[in-house]
């Protein structure tokens, strides 16, 4: 029976997940081919850019193929993908990917951040690469339609995380003398802060949509909207890290890179919270279907 | 005063509060008994003077209608909040199969000093209850009847369980993963008039090799209940518990005395006779109210909004710059310093 279930996973969603993870490593590639292309270039200079419809494509290849992956998922087990952390990463490839794609697509001058941005989706990759894909089963509490709007908010939230850590990541690898040369066609600093920390003013009103959720989510689900679990003080502290962040870069003349610094921390904070917390802590969410 | 004001609104309060909070935050994790309530509720009041010193005081607050809505939220979630913990109340119950909602059978009970529910008014009936597990027992949807009264003299029947909680007077009811079953029982004293109730054995199937429990009846000696069920139980299958479709016979010891009754049959035992009416079941709930709940959702939307509305007319007026529109010099005048110091976004 065991057997059985385990040849159902590799031929059924593996596949879809294996290349949507090449698209996205050539999409990669060819960022990084695009940013050596345009080595040198000035801040606002004509450069060739044929390369960025080549990563877009790429990265919207990926996110149809993780797509086709989870929906072969959903349909073999009967539930989205909520419960462990083989779907959790999948469903976060998918919509970091595609919500970076939009991005991508909408904002022409964001494309150089693909050198910062791709390679953080493939420290995603490799974890769900070393990962078994075990089938999960879905708590009752699940059957709640605020998890969805729970898990979208948050979603968007940490997508715009990431893109903001991939602008303060191209502003710190500028300081590094040897990689400034790739990057010196971008606009200036101070535009790429600038930006930076609209997506996280973004983040900061979709985080707070997905604590509201949640808190209705836990109503619902467990008899209460907040008990300090490892999850909720967690997202609490990220929440509150943004906003000081926010308050910090609003009313002091805070030096650009530590800005960068601290947006890079919100993300790495989030990214914890989102799949170390969950599995750290049995009082977790986890602990509580 | 305006200088009073302007110092208590500054934004290194905020910082010092924030970080204060982020503390008392960490310091609540898993709600530990020996970390006071002033360690969320001082950084929080810090916060909300200095909130209202800013509003007060700071045209880039009390001037644009979004942010300023936003941060009144925060303050109203903060109140808001304090009045739930104040009027709160949480509690736990087993219902028996048939009984009706007593609240001098809550257990657990914890409620704020300003709670005025009207809990004598809350009246149910639990009916049976079903709980569907999957292969491994893995536990799936529960699903409990209950009876409410109708409001014309009848009763309207309602089904409850997990994320579907049984609202009356404002009270939440949730089915737990706490549920089981309870031996029906008539002890008849040698002397007095027979009184009949129920014993309850652990949670199954959690329990499900412990379905034992002790009772000492009036003027008698204790004694020990043990439940042999069959219930069709099968761990590897998908399965549904339903009491209704239980069996059990009880075993009980009295001091050397061993008894195996079935439903209907009674033993003496020393003080009187005991009779096993039948097999019962029971769900445990957990009870909740808080009357601030709407309005803090109502609160946290408004204030979110506001926020998003304050951002989008911002992003409006000053939109993404674009590639190959910005240059050097072209992007300066948008991101200019702030007169406060800082940098607008």
């Amino acid at each position: 029976m065991m057997n059985e279930m385990s040849e159902a996973t590799v031929f059924t969603e593996l596949p879809w997940l294996y290349t949507g993870l090449v698209a996205y490593a050539l999409a990669t590639l060819s960022a990084f081919y695009g940013l050596v292309r345009t080595r040198g270039g000035d801040a606002g200079a004509a450069v060739n850019r044929s390369h960025e419809s080549l990563v877009l494509a790429l990265l919207t290849g990926g996110v149809i193929l993780l797509t086709a992956s989870l929906a072969e998922r959903w349909l073999r087990l009967g539930h989205g993908p909520f419960v462990n952390l083989f779907e959790l990463l999948i469903s976060q490839l998918f919509s970091l990917g595609l919500i970076y794609a939009v991005a991508y697509w909408r904002l022409p001058v964001l494309r150089p951040t693909a050198v910062v941005v791709l390679p953080m989706l493939w420290v995603l990759g490799t974890w769900v690469l070393l990962l078994e894909p075990s089938d999960s089963h879905y708590p009752p509490t699940y059957y709640n339609e605020w998890l969805w709007a729970h898990v979208g908010f948050g979603k968007f939230f940490l997508a715009f995380c990431l893109i903001g850590s991939g602008l303060a990541g191209v502003i710190l690898l500028r300081r590094i003398p040897r990689v400034a040369p790739f990057f010196r066609h971008l606009p200036p600093d101070k535009v790429l802060d600038h930006m930076a920390w609209r997506f996280m003013l973004l983040a900061l009103i979709f985080d707070s949509l997905m604590l509201i959720a949640g808190a209705v989510w836990a109503q619902d689900a467990w008899g209460r909207y907040w008990a300090w679990d490892a999850l909720e003080t967690s997202s609490f502290l990220n929440w509150l890290f943004l906003g000081a962040a926010l308050h910090a870069r609003l009313s002091y003349r805070i030096p650009i890179h530590v800005g960068a610094l601290a947006i890079i921390g919100i993300f790495v904070f989030a990214f914890l919270t989102y799949f170390g917390t969950p599995f750290y802590s049995e009082a977790a969410h986890k602990g509580v279907i | 005063m305006t200088a009073l004001l302007r110092r208590l609104s500054s934004t290194r309060f905020t910082l010092l509060g924030m970080a204060l909070l982020a503390v008392g935050a960490a310091l609540s994790y898993d709600n530990p008994v020996d970390t006071p309530v002033w360690a969320l509720v001082a950084p929080m009041a810090l916060l909300a003077v200095n909130l209202l010193a800013a509003v007060m005081s700071n045209a880039r607050i009390n001037r644009r209608p979004g942010l300023l809505i936003f941060h009144l939220s925060l303050l109203g979630i903060v109140i808001l909040a304090a009045i739930g913990r104040l009027t709160h109340m949480e509690a736990h119950i087993e219902m028996v199969e048939g009984s009706t909602f007593d609240p001098a059978e809550l257990m657990n009970v914890r409620k704020g000093p300003w709670h005025r529910g009207e809990l004598e008014k809350v009246v149910f009936v639990q009916g049976p209850f079903t709980v569907d597990y999957g292969p491994g027992m893995m536990r799936g949807p529960t699903r409990s009847h209950v009876l409410v009264p109708d409001g014309q003299g009848g009763w309207e029947r309602r089904v409850v369980g997990d994320d579907t909680p049984l609202v009356l007077e404002g009270y939440r009811f949730y089915t737990t993963f706490n549920k089981g079953f309870a031996a029906v029982l008539t002890w008849i004293p040698e002397t007095g008039e027979p009184v009949t109730g129920t014993i309850h054995m652990p949670s199954y199937p959690l329990f499900d090799f412990r379905q034992a429990n002790r009772w000492t009846p009036p003027g008698g000696e204790e004694v020990k209940f043990w439940l042999q069920l069959e219930t069709g139980l099968k761990a590897d299958q998908a399965w549904t518990l339903d009491p209704s479709k239980a069996h059990g016979i009880l075993v009980l010891r009295s001091g050397e005395q061993r008894e195996e009754l079935l439903p209907g049959q009674a033993t003496a035992l020393p003080g009187g006779v005991l009779r096993y009416e039948g097999l019962s079941s029971w769900m445990g709930y957990k009870l909740f109210y808080d009357p601030t709940l709407q309005w803090l959702f109502l609160t946290a939307v408004i204030g979110v909004l506001g926020l998003a509305a304050y951002f989008w007319n911002k992003f409006a007026t000053h939109p993404w710059p674009q590639a190959g529109e910005v240059s050097r010099k072209g992007a300066e005048p948008e991101l200019e310093t702030a007169p406060w110091g800082g940098g607008k976004l």
